[in-house]
């Protein structure tokens, strides 16, 4: 486990994302606020990159399922040195690297997503190979709350469950929105909780922009005695951390101009967190 | 053909621990022998196809060499997005057995059926598919599967045909295998050139009717060998493709594509014509149904070669 540090700052993380929208006239800013403080505490705190390298074969691994989501994770990759600043103020230049949604060929990232319902079953079976190889790595599959409307998460959570991965965790990214409304009136959800609890998986709901919360959570889980794998249930506001943004669906989709980019660096300035 | 299928499974199974079988709760009794002498590396994934190619991709990254089995209908068709999206897009070592491919399962109708699976993962690409036409040619592609250590599908269709080899081919990067060496060199008017179950067809309609045609088997449908399948072209004048399959998006249509830019000819495409089964009933009764069984291909011959 790494030492506390003080990376991965929350604002510092919402700032390279404003930069690199603005940069990439880019969509899907909502998406990845949300998950801000998930990815900052992860990333400071919980997961193992032997060497610092992101392809060393006894990492952790972290899967960003929901792939629209991807600008929150360049941000930590960047803290972390593997992506270099050019990266971010090209973003989205002819002939560049980093896509609107996670590639598997940016180190650092472990699946290709934005098709949804992938990365979780990935997720899986990377934990499936740690168990069958008897080693300490940890998975992580973090998924959006519109993603698990996709059915292989519920094909995964019961193979999970039935072969008793203990080392895999779901986060789920409990913003309340999909692409089209509120989760509730596209296809509502219920308990996410009670629902995974029902696949056999032990599960913690927790407010996913509280970063103390969110350790504890996680230390949590992974002491549970349980083989049962884990379910971490995160309530988040789409587009945290700028008021204008905040659960207003249209920063899925809207580009920022001179004027909303400078409002938004202003808000996060001041945020609390 | 399925012994030799699990015979090579367990072999490969047996030498490298990191070989795992992944199956969509399929093949009863056909993995008898590989749970008993590897019990470790069988994981019945259960009816969940999707999970199941995505599991074979992150155990593939974590250094897994993952076989994934089920009947052709389902994989590939039923997860082509997972094949391309988790698998293919990084060339990981996962290898596809679609087994039951064309009208294996007659009497069970279209849901069982699979006549378009090589169209659906053609366009693909790293995705390699191999479609061995007896025994011999199963245990060779699946050691080149495995070899390969990248993405392949592999297509096993009907199994009962018979051996048209007398032993395991050499199989190279596409290459076509001629079954018919004494015509090797020599121009003759017509060329066969099949893949799977209806290579042997192929071979008893040309012994009987056209002994001077060269009869190819077209184990490796991608990649292919375009050279050696332009010189086919060149040295035929008339071309007949076989395949359990659609005559769209299969090997007529490969052999087409490469004949109509570099060596244009007359190419018949025997298989599926774009339809759906109408009825069951035996494979033979299924193949006639298709116009795919001897008398009604070797018809169409007549009448394509009549035409000239």
């Amino acid at each position: 486990m790494k030492p506390k540090s003080k990376a991965f700052d929350c604002k510092a993380l919402r700032k390279t994302v404003l930069d690199m929208a603005y940069a990439g006239s880019t969509v899907h800013i909502g998406c990845a606020f949300s998950i801000i403080e998930l990815l900052a505490v992860l990333y400071r705190n919980h997961l193992c990159y032997p060497n610092n390298d992101p392809l060393d074969e006894g990492r952790d691994y972290f899967i960003l399922s929901k792939g629209h989501g991807v600008m929150a994770q360049y941000a930590c990759l960047r803290e972390l040195g593997w992506l270099k600043d050019e990266a971010f103020t090209g973003y989205f230049a002819d002939g560049s690297d980093l896509k609107g949604l996670s590639d598997s060929r940016v180190s650092g990232l472990e699946v290709t997503s934005g098709s949804l319902g992938h990365g979780f079953s990935v997720g899986v079976g990377m934990a499936l190979g740690a168990k069958l190889r008897g080693t300490d790595q940890k998975t992580y599959a973090l998924v959006g709350d519109g993603e698990i409307n996709e059915g292989p998460i519920w094909e995964g959570a019961l193979f999970a469950a039935h072969h008793e991965l203990k080392n895999f965790m779901v986060i789920v990214d409990e913003n309340g929105f999909q692409a089209m409304g509120s989760t509730q009136e596209v296809l509502g959800l219920g308990s996410i909780q009670a629902k995974f609890e029902s696949f056999g998986f032990e599960a913690i709901t927790i407010d996913g922009h509280n970063e103390e919360a969110i350790d504890t959570a996680i230390k949590q889980l992974w002491a549970s005695a349980s083989v049962s794998p884990k379910a971490l249930i995160a309530k988040t506001l789409k587009g945290k951390g700028v008021p204008f943004m905040e659960n207003n669906n249209m920063w899925h989709y809207t580009r920022l101009d001179s004027e909303t980019y400078a409002q938004a660096l202003s808000a996060v300035a001041e945020s609390e967190q | 053909m399925r012994a030799a299928f699990s015979d090579t499974l367990v072999r490969l199974a047996k030498a490298d621990p990191n070989v795992l079988l992944l199956t969509g709760d399929h093949g009863y009794a056909l993995f008898d022998d590989f749970r008993r002498e590897c019990p470790t590396q069988y994981i019945n994934a259960g009816i969940a196809e999707q999970n199941m190619v995505g599991m074979a991709a992150g155990l593939a990254r974590a250094g897994f060499r993952p076989f994934v089995y089920g009947l052709a209908a389902f994989i590939p068709v039923r997860v082509v997005e997972q094949i391309k999206l988790d698998v293919a897009h990084d060339q990981l070592p996962v290898i596809f057995i679609g087994d039951g491919a064309g009208f294996v399962y007659s009497h069970l109708g279209t849901s069982h059926q699979s006549t378009e699976d090589i169209a659906c993962t053609r366009a693909i690409p790293n995705l390699a598919i191999y479609s061995p036409a007896d025994r011999f040619e199963v245990t060779a592609c699946m050691d080149k599967a495995y070899q390969s250590k990248s993405s392949v599908y592999l297509r096993m269709g009907k199994s009962d045909r018979g051996d048209v080899h007398s032993e395991v081919p050499q199989i190279t990067e596409g290459t076509l295998l001629n079954v018919t060496p004494s015509l090797s060199s020599s121009k003759t008017d017509i060329a066969f050139i099949a893949t799977g179950s209806l290579l042997k067809t192929a071979v008893g309609i040309a012994s009987s009717h056209y002994p001077n045609a060269s009869v190819w088997s077209v184990p490796s449908i991608k990649p292919i060998n375009s050279q050696q399948v332009t010189t086919i072209c060149q040295n035929h004048n008339a071309i007949v493709v076989f395949e359990e399959h659609s005559i769209l998006g299969g090997l007529g249509s490969a052999i087409t594509e490469i004949a109509s830019e570099f060596s244009p000819r007359r190419i018949l495409r025997i298989g599926v014509n774009d339809r759906f089964s109408h009825y069951c009933g035996t494979y033979e009764y299924l193949l006639k149904e298709h116009g795919l069984d001897r008398s009604t291909i070797e018809l169409k011959i007549h009448d394509f070669l009549g035409a000239n």
